[in-house]
């Protein structure tokens, strides 16, 4: 599930940097790699089949790219999936909720932003909002992983319109009006990612 | 406009940067395995320890100021990036000693939450750390929304003075009182009159008419607050002076410091003629510049314009920035 993250935002960083120009310093799409690359060795390297200990190790990688604020609060996404997730190898669809919504909590933590403020939340929120929803009505995983992407996509396309109120790129005021937020962008790639990586593993 | 500069793979650049820096300095700084800056000669574990962090891209801050009378540890980041918290608890736990560690953190989003990420572990693993945030710039923010204005120049202040109690054998709590103090009396406004590219993106970091200036203007390439046609030395000081004094509320008989921080291609000439510019001006207003330097200390590569720094200064701060240092790239 986590390499399918990897390979579109390899595929697609060009465009997120180019997006971060708008309002930021035009490097998102290099950090975002950076930390994925991060990530994927992370992977490759551990030992444990748990997904706890795995997430683990994968959020302190993602912190480990050096990328200014991407680093700490994706990094702090994957560390609330590990504090949420059970001490089993598997999970359910109950238990993967729950563990996205620990993820996105442990993110609020270190960011008052929330939906509007032109930043990650604005797919965040929605995608794991979709998560609990979908598990409820009883969709498996790939499903439910679908929809999610869709809120993800959604939100990060609500981006386009909204002006930053947070963060570095709020100083830039209009410059980014019309262009979505690149760390929006991010998360919902992640999240097509997540979907796609686990129809080819099986979750 | 194509970028021209030296380089090689961009993804190496930081690595190759630090090696180069720590050979250029082998006398003052060493690297450790994991790129952090360390002092050649480790200070005495009975003195408190300084700890800072920052983006890379801002030489020489903020590793330049890694030695006797300053920093003991400088926790470099990628370009314009703040490194993550796996680096800086990892320098915490380094620093650490009963004496203590100050963290020095200037106040942009990824700084700051490397810093506090890395503060709860080292509250866990019970290190004695206390921080200091530094947030001085006077455009993105009035003074009493400190947590909206950005960390600039006025972080070398800070670490000059609370280095040198630091090394005088001043306790962890004093240590932070004169940080504090300095972090509580001191201003900075930036001016921009070019961009710069990103060294590894190659794009420009900030659009800036030809023929304008932006005061205001962050050391990202921030929007400022202010854009006009360019002024004169003499007039460009008045504007920015004032501002400052303003929002310092200095008066007549008061002492400052005064710092003018060429940020890449503004040259060292200019500089020096704004600096008189200011000195001409404060003059005028009985405000006493006790203290005063140009140069570049943290630098936005090749961007063109300066930030002014100024600081009130009570006769311990002004004794504490006298004190002799010892490091890459300053001198007193």
């Amino acid at each position: 599930m986590l390499l399918g993250a990897v390979e579109l935002i390899r595929e697609n960083h060009r465009k997120l940097s180019e997006l971060d120009s708008f309002g930021g310093d035009g490097d998102h799409g290099t950090t975002m790699l950076r930390a994925m690359e991060n990530l994927k060795n992370s992977v490759a390297s551990s030992e444990s089949g748990q997904i706890k200990k795995l997430l683990g190790e994968v959020a302190w990688a993602v912190m480990g790219a050096d990328g200014g604020a991407t680093g700490p609060l994706f990094g702090s996404f994957f560390m609330g999936m590990s504090n949420g997730a059970g001490q089993g190898e598997t999970l359910d669809c109950a238990a993967l909720a729950s563990m996205f919504e620990a993820g996105l909590d442990c993110v609020s933590k270190r960011t008052k932003a929330q939906v509007g403020d032109k930043t990650i939340m604005d797919a965040m929120i929605p995608a794991v909002n979709e998560i609990r929803q979908a598990a409820d009505e009883g969709l498996d995983i790939p499903a439910i992983l679908e929809r999610a992407a869709d809120a993800a996509r959604q939100g990060a396309d609500s981006t386009k319109n909204l002006q930053p109120r947070l963060g570095r790129a709020k100083n830039a005021g209009q410059q980014s009006l019309g262009h979505e937020d690149p760390g929006a962008v991010s998360v919902s790639l992640i999240f097509k990612g997540f979907m796609k990586g686990a129809l080819n593993d099986g979750g | 406009m194509t970028m021209k500069k030296f380089l090689n793979d961009p993804s190496d650049l930081v690595g190759e940067l630090l090696s180069g820096f720590a050979l250029a300095h082998a006398d003052k700084v060493k690297l450790t395995e994991n790129n952090l800056v360390v002092r050649a000669e480790p200070k005495a574990k009975n003195k408190v320890a300084l700890v800072t962090l920052g983006g890379s891209g801002h030489e020489p801050a903020l590793s330049g100021y890694v030695g006797q009378g300053m920093l003991d540890i400088s926790v470099p980041g990628e370009i314009f990036a703040a490194p993550g918290p796996p680096k800086l608890i990892e320098a915490l736990r380094m620093a650490n000693r009963p004496a203590g560690v100050l963290l020095i953190v200037l106040n942009h989003a990824g700084d700051v939450m490397s810093a506090n990420m890395a503060m709860e572990m080292a509250e866990q693993e019970g290190l004695n750390v206390r921080q200091i945030l530094t947030h001085e710039d006077i455009s993105t923010g009035p003074r009493d929304k400190p947590e909206e204005r950005r960390g600039l120049v006025g972080c070398l202040a800070v670490i000059k003075v609370a280095g040198a109690a630091a090394e005088q054998g001043a306790s962890l709590d004093k240590c932070w009182e004169i940080a504090d103090r300095m972090e509580r009396n001191m201003a900075t406004l930036a001016v921009a009159v070019t961009s710069a590219a990103h060294p590894c993106t190659g794009e420009a970091i900030s659009e800036i008419p030809e023929t304008d200036m932006i005061i205001g203007m962050g050391q990202h390439g921030e929007s400022g607050s202010a854009q006009t046609e360019l002024k004169t030395a003499d007039e460009t000081a008045e504007i920015m002076l004032n501002m400052l004094i303003v929002d310092l509320s200095v008066k007549k008989g008061d002492d400052i410091l005064l710092m003018i921080n060429g940020v890449g291609s503004t040259t060292l000439m200019e500089q020096y003629v704004v600096l008189n510019s200011c000195k001409k001006i404060l003059d005028s207003k009985k405000i006493n510049m006790v203290r005063c330097t140009a140069g570049e200390f943290l630098t936005v590569q090749e961007m063109g314009g300066f930030q002014m720094f100024m600081a009130r200064m009570d006769s311990e701060l002004a004794e504490l920035w006298d004190a002799p240092c010892k490091c890459p790239c300053m001198a007193t």
